[in-house]
């Protein structure tokens, strides 16, 4: 049997580090033009524009480039979409991507258009949406709010990711109370909750309670944290479906120093 | 021409690559932005030198005791205290004082901290300000880079310990360091000073006193020399294990009396600001670094800004020091490294690292409190261990702020690199007695024939093709490895804290990863011309993280108009603002909320990008450009 010598063993090891060291170096060399160009952004903005309507959803991947796709496209991204609740209203995703990264938003649904544009690549996806019959946060001034307390619509931070959403303030004592006396519901009711601003995340540790009135129905809302981020619930209003209901949120935290409670529904069919 | 000797040759070798460390750091450095911390101690430097001038007008005068009132110190010396120390920013303000081109009393006169008498007298050796406060820090790198080969030159052939030094310098992230006007490589080179007096005291008293000295000057420069002694204890007791299991007491070493004898007298003796009141001040100091807030940082896709609460999230944290270590050195230095911890960790005792090199044999009976590792082996693994894992083990602590990143554990880096070197030389031995050795007179005399040894005139013949390729092989494999570090570390510049090594997968593996990216706003400078050139809009501009000290500083060296204008902070910043640029840390989304709604778009004018990895973002508001586009 032929035993591995010292030799052949520091050979080998030698060989090992050289070739490291020489894809290193070539990958360090290469790499920087496998970035995407002005150019490459360029066409592939206007691929996108040649096919974009009204209501589609323009996606980045890996995300961390989002900001370059805004540079490019921003005007079709308004704070809405960009800011957006999740992306299930969306029954078209345009997704440009790189270095072989996909978005969440382009996973499910067919893929209608397949370009490479330069180091990028464009697909166009389609999937099944619903249609949206109450939005909370752009009807959010039909809302009413007792005690008299915060809130707005707003961009929060929640995450360190934006969203538009509905800000309120829990108050000490007592429930906040936000009402929309008039939500037309479809088959389910999605609510997204979550605490804004990480300045304030880190000053304070206070959770917050929430309960869904819908009709006379209750429903408790995940518990918010600092740390639970932007918690989705859908809740089931197949029997509510078509109907108006009024819909109210009770908030309450024993601790409410820096609570900047955010939330996003939509009543879906 | 006299031949150099080894000692000679070894000086030589370390000059050089200290000046090759001062070249390559001078040409590139100017590229590089000033982050809020540098402004700050530029600001504190100047004004230190301030101080100094007083003294000088008050000695003339004949009352120099007004220079040492409490008042007159504070006025000048309270700048940027109790944070940190003075050494190296009153290196900052000398080497400003000495060596800028002066134009002082022009424009910018009112950018200074301290009044502008006149036109300064200086050797004018850089043309801008900001290069002259840096240029003590990249002395200090330098003297990291040459101290690195001296101490690895013990151990390792000169190859090996050439390329060790290179690889100290050749990591992108304390390359970044290394180059500004901050405390972060000069500790860490303070740190390697104070190492190798150590290691070098425990045979020569003379380098006890060193140590201690070495200690005292650490201790001005940053506050993690307070680590430096735990490292060196724990190496000495391990070092010493024989005493324990003799059931004595190991004897207290010069080193450490030194450390505890002149590091607190040098500390207190050089920083005027501790005078007036030295207890309370230096507690307050000391509670300053204890009590330090955590500031915002991204690792692994998570924002980290104060001590963990659940178990997971501080075990996460944990890994941090670790994975951006693997994440941040070329990982051909990574691959040596762990070749050379291998090698360090089966050197047999008393065996030299090398066997050309340092031998660890006991070179006396017994042990003396002036020699104490003479009567030992001073286990070389154990010391490199040790330094490369205690300032890394220390921010591994969940409680510790993490806001930092890699430069709060540069101190380890060197002896990555030392690790490194052996396993260089480790590889370079092994490759080279792996060669066909056949006509080698030197390895193997009695093959050669008796013909080739030495021609009729008694000289020696030419060296063979093979004995050239032994002897050139370990300096090209020394020359191969450092390739990919200089070569990342270049690619890295100006952006070194964006930049992941090949394991990551670059700028853009790190963004995928969820690393950090930059702090405190230094990334702005390469967009600086097309700012000035945007009046005047950019009289109302928003510059979120750049601190007015910053931008004054760019001012000062002619890289902004003075026209430019700061609409200060936060919320209201922005809506003063016609045109604001947003830093991207996970951090910093909220102010890009702020940008939306204030502005009334997301479309931002322009994106900074480094391989199409976002850095800066240039928002304008959106009627400048509909009045642009009207004319």
């Amino acid at each position: 049997m032929r035993s591995w010598a010292p030799g052949r063993i520091a050979l080998g090891g030698t060989a090992a580090v050289a070739l490291l060291a020489i894809v290193e170096t070539l990958v360090a060399l290469i790499a920087p033009a496998c970035a995407p160009t002005d150019a490459d952004w360029d066409a592939a903005a206007a691929e996108v524009r040649r096919g974009f309507r009204p209501g589609d959803l323009i996606v980045a991947a890996p995300a961390w480039a989002d900001p370059i796709l805004r540079v490019h496209l921003g005007d079709l991204i308004p704070p809405e979409v960009a800011a957006r609740m999740d992306d299930d209203r969306f029954p078209r995703v345009w997704e440009v991507s790189q270095r072989g990264g996909r978005s969440p938003e382009g996973r499910r649904g067919e893929v209608r258009s397949d370009r490479s544009v330069g180091h990028l690549r464009v697909r166009l996806i389609e999937r099944p949406a619903p249609t949206v019959t109450y939005d909370f946060v752009a009807s959010w001034r039909e809302a009413r709010v007792s005690p008299p307390a915060v809130l707005q619509r707003k961009v929060v931070e929640v995450d360190q990711r934006l969203r538009m959403a509905v800000m309120t303030q829990p108050v000490a004592g007592g429930p906040v109370v936000v009402e929309y006396p008039h939500a037309r519901l479809g088959r389910v009711l999605a609510v997204a909750t979550g605490l804004h601003d990480t300045w304030a995340r880190k000053a304070a540790r206070g959770t917050v309670t929430a309960r869904l009135f819908i009709g006379d129905r209750a429903v408790d809302l995940p518990e918010t944290t600092d740390d639970s981020g932007w918690t989705e619930t859908r809740i089931d209003t197949s029997a509510e479906d078509g109907r108006t209901v009024p819909v109210r949120l009770e908030i309450r935290s024993a601790a409410p120093r820096e609570r900047y409670f955010s939330f996003a529904a939509e009543a879906r069919r | 021409m006299k031949r150099l000797g080894t000692r000679g040759l070894d000086r030589l070798v370390a000059g050089l690559l200290a000046l090759f460390a001062v070249v390559w750091l001078l040409a590139v450095e100017g590229k590089q932005g000033i982050g809020r911390d540098e402004a700050q101690y530029m600001r504190a430097g100047e004004r230190y030198w301030g101080w100094f001038e007083e003294l000088g007008d008050n000695l003339v005068h004949g009352h120099p005791g007004r220079s040492f009132a409490t008042a007159d110190i504070d006025r000048y010396w309270s700048d940027n205290a109790p944070d940190h120390p003075v050494v190296m920013k009153v290196l900052y303000g000398l080497s400003w004082r000495a060596f800028h081109r002066c134009h002082c009393t022009g424009p910018t006169r009112w950018l200074h901290p301290i009044p502008v008498r006149g036109r300064h007298i200086t050797l004018p050796l850089f043309a801008r300000e900001s290069t002259a406060f840096r240029f003590p820090a990249i002395l200090m790198s330098a003297l990291l880079v040459a101290l690195v080969f001296w101490f690895a030159r013990a151990w390792l052939p000169r190859a090996a310990a050439a390329a060790a030094a290179v690889l100290t310098l050749a990591q992108p992230h304390l390359f970044f360091h290394a180059q500004i006007a901050c405390f972060d490589v000069p500790i860490a080179a303070m740190a390697f000073a104070v190492g190798f007096a150590y290691w070098k005291s425990l045979r020569d008293w003379r380098w006890g006193i060193a140590t201690g000295a070495l200690f005292g000057v650490s201790l001005g420069v940053k506050h993690n020399a307070w680590l430096m002694p735990f490292f060196l204890v724990v190496h000495y007791l391990w070092m010493r294990r024989g005493d324990w299991r003799a059931r004595r007491l190991p004897r207290l070493p010069l080193a450490f009396v030194s450390m505890l004898v002149l590091g607190p007298l040098l500390f207190f003796a050089h920083w005027p600001w501790l005078w007036a009141d030295p207890v309370g001040r230096a507690r307050a100091y000391v509670r300053r670094h204890l009590e330090h807030e955590h500031y915002n940082f991204e690792y692994l896709g998570r924002n980290f800004n104060q001590p963990e609460m659940s178990t997971a999230r501080k075990w996460l944290r944990a890994t941090a020091p670790f994975v951006e270590t693997g994440f941040t050195v070329p990982v051909t230095t990574l691959a040596l490294a762990a070749i050379g911890g291998v090698v360090l960790a089966r050197r047999r005792r008393g065996a030299p690292v090398q066997p050309d090199g340092e031998s660890e044999e006991p070179v006396a009976d017994r042990a003396s409190w002036l020699r104490p590792g003479a009567d030992v082996d001073r286990a070389p693994g154990a010391f490199v261990l040790l330094q490369t894992l205690g300032p890394l083990a220390t921010l591994a602590v969940p409680s510790t702020p993490v806001f930092g990143g890699v430069k709060h554990f540069l101190a380890a880096m060197p002896y990555i690199a030392l690790s490194a070197g052996v396993g260089l030389a480790a590889l370079g031995r092994a490759f080279v007695a792996a060669l066909p050795a056949a006509d080698d007179p030197e390895r193997n005399p009695e093959r050669v024939p008796l013909t080739s040894r030495d021609d009729s005139a008694g000289r020696r013949p030419a060296p063979s093709t093979r004995q050239r390729l032994r002897r050139a092989a370990p300096l090209a494999l020394a020359g191969l490895v450092c390739l990919p570090a200089v070569v990342e570390t270049r690619r890295s510049h100006p952006d070194g804290l964006g930049h992941y090594n090949l394991l990551a997968g670059g700028f853009a593996g790190g963004a995928s990863l969820g690393m950090n990216r930059q702090f405190w706003g230094y990334s702005v400078l390469p967009m600086l011309p097309d700012l000035d050139a945007r009046a005047p809009e950019n009289h109302g501009l928003y510059w979120h993280d750049v601190l007015p000290d910053a931008i004054s500083m760019y001012k000062r060296d002619g890289r902004l108009s003075l026209a430019v204008g700061d609409t200060g902070f936060g919320e209201d910043g922005i809506r003063r603002s016609q045109l604001g640029i947003l830093f991207y840390e996970k951090h910093w989304a909220k102010y890009e909320a702020w940008f939306w709604e204030i502005y009334g778009t997301t479309r931002p004018l322009f994106v900074r990008e480094r391989e199409g990895v976002p850095m800066v973002t240039l928002y304008e508001r959106p009627e400048i450009a509909r009045r642009a586009g009207a004319r």
